[in-house]
């Protein structure tokens, strides 16, 4: 069961197709989408807008519960509110009326953990992620990379397994992006969660994703699994593989 | 701090500055056309503080009673109701076509049918009251809970949120400046009908009061019982207002 023995996947899906709406208005958003993530692993999702990329991740976290096909999570049908999946969705989800606190605390209280558990964990993940002075404020008061914290320790406080990010950095301008993945990198090597990020950059999956699922347009197939073992390590940005790379996922998604 | 007070400072000067001169035009008007209708500030005030203590303030409390249990009530019937119809679809589909069929009747031409089933108290004017402000309130309170960004839910929900954690933590707290800001709005017309309702077979209430200063011709009694009405409608609307704004200090 530990994370880092690798036994078996995280996530395995097989012959996924989801439709959306009935009747006339039915549309295929994924066609039998079929790949695995390793257990401690990275994946990106990479593909146009329209892909499915969103859909996947609501599938994997149990919001869309009708489709064909087999997900499984841990080893299981995923079931609605796994306790050890955690979603951060495109806006970060915070609640602009919950003060940075009550919005990491959420998770937990939701949960009804204990007052006492709770209060230590946020106030340790806050430290952590340079949230703490902010504690009393609210998201509207704080910038982009402060609020895409937020939503990281919300996620983080119910000490997940399985981390799934739709387009997390996507609205950073460029420095608190790479400072951002920097520190998604951190957590990763730190507790070696499995991590499925859904991006549209092709420079942050190859940095990110040790798998790269690269997706067709709508309905989203797969057009190519990448492996990308060297994914992770601070100095790949500046080699030539990173370049090769990148330049055969923009080929994937041109054709 | 001083830069706060500075600010507070300011726009009390500037409403005590409107009210002057309000006050003014008034004294002018008065002044000017020399009728016993229309007396001026300076005896309207006199009677005022007069009646006050007198019959008139027990007709401003009945009033206020009214108006402020009418609110209550719409309150605590239209904010529930209004959340359920914004989040459950299978319910506002039933429902959401009677509410257009009713909202855009003028409630004031039900106040025979009320006075004929309720009798001449308080009730059918509470009654008529609520019917205003409640569809108001409903409305408001509706859409705000349906206009709620999915994924915001959705985030919510993945945090293993119920339907009650839901209505708790998201569609409870993205109402509320929604009701109030409405609230204050329709808190005018529930004094305009509050006004109406007490000058049909009544014996009690500033409405009634105004109409019979004006039947025995005592004008200035009269001009005492609008400044009540006005003090009336202001003190509601501020007390809103300042609720708003402490209801969402996150704005
Ligand atoms: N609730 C919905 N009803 C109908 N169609 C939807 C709904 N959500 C998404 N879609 C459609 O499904 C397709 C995939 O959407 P999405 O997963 O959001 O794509 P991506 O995240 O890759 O941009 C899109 O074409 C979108 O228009
Ligand atoms: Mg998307």
């Amino acid at each position: 069961m530990n994370g880092l023995t690798g036994e078996g996947a995280m996530v395995r899906v097989n012959g996924l197709s989801l439709w959306y709406g009935g009747g006339e208005h039915r549309v295929q958003a994924l066609d039998r989408i079929s790949f695995t993530i390793p257990r401690g692993g990275t994946c990106a999702v990479i593909g146009p807008s329209g892909s499915g990329k969103s859909t996947l991740l609501y599938v994997f976290s149990g919001l869309l519960e009708e489709y064909s096909g087999e997900v499984l999570v841990d080893g299981e049908k995923v079931p609605r509110g796994r306790r050890k999946t955690a979603l951060i969705l495109q806006d970060h989800g915070l609640l602009p009326w919950k003060k940075v606190w009550d919005n990491a605390a959420l998770g937990l209280a939701i949960r009804r953990v204990p007052p006492a558990i709770k209060r230590e964990r946020i106030a340790s993940i806050l430290k952590e992620m340079g949230l703490w002075e902010m504690r009393n404020r609210y998201p509207s008061q704080l910038s982009g990379g402060q609020r895409q914290r937020i939503g990281i320790a919300r996620a983080l406080a119910l000490e997940p397994d399985l981390l799934l990010m739709d387009e997390p950095f996507s609205s950073l301008d460029a420095l608190t992006r790479e400072t951002m993945q920097q520190l998604l990198l951190n957590i990763w090597l730190k507790d070696r969660i499995t991590i499925v990020l859904v991006t549209h950059s092709i420079e942050e999956a190859i940095f990110l994703g040790q798998r790269i699922i690269v997706l067709s347009e709508r309905p989203g197939r797969v057009v190519e699994v990448v492996d990308n073992p060297r994914a992770g390590r601070m100095d790949y940005r500046k080699t030539g593989e990173f370049y090769r790379m990148a330049t055969r996922v923009r080929e994937l998604l041109e054709h | 701090m001083t830069r706060h007070i500075g600010i507070i400072n300011n726009k009390i000067t500037k409403t005590l500055l409107s009210v002057l001169a309000l006050l003014l035009f008034w004294q002018a008007l008065s002044a000017l056309l020399q009728l016993p209708a229309l007396p001026g500030p300076v005896p309207s005030f006199k009677a005022f503080f007069l009646e006050m203590t007198g019959s008139l303030g027990f007709h401003f409390y009945v009033s206020a009673y009214r108006v402020l249990i009418s609110l209550a009530i719409s309150l605590v019937l239209a904010v529930p109701l209004g959340m359920v119809l914004g989040r459950e679809e299978k319910i506002d589909q039933f429902v959401a076509p009677m509410i257009y069929l009713l909202y855009p009747i003028p409630k004031v031409v039900f106040l025979p049918v009320l006075l004929a089933l309720l009798g001449l108290k308080d009730l059918p004017k509470v009654a008529l009251i609520t019917l205003v402000v409640f569809f108001q309130i409903l409305v408001t309170t509706r859409d705000a809970a349906k206009n709620i960004n999915r994924d915001l839910i959705n985030s919510v929900v993945s945090l293993g949120a119920g339907r009650r954690d839901i209505y708790r933590h998201v569609v409870w707290p993205a109402a509320v400046p929604e009701v109030l800001t409405s609230l204050r709005i329709a808190s005018g017309t529930a004094i305009a009908v509050l006004f109406i309702s007490e000058t049909v077979a009544s014996q009690e209430g500033l409405g009634y009061y105004l109409l019979d200063a004006w039947s025995r011709m005592s004008y200035e009694n009269m001009f005492a019982g609008i400044i009540a009405m006005g003090i009336l409608g202001f003190v509601i609307y501020i007390i809103l207002d300042i609720m708003e704004k402490r209801a969402c200090p996150w704005k």
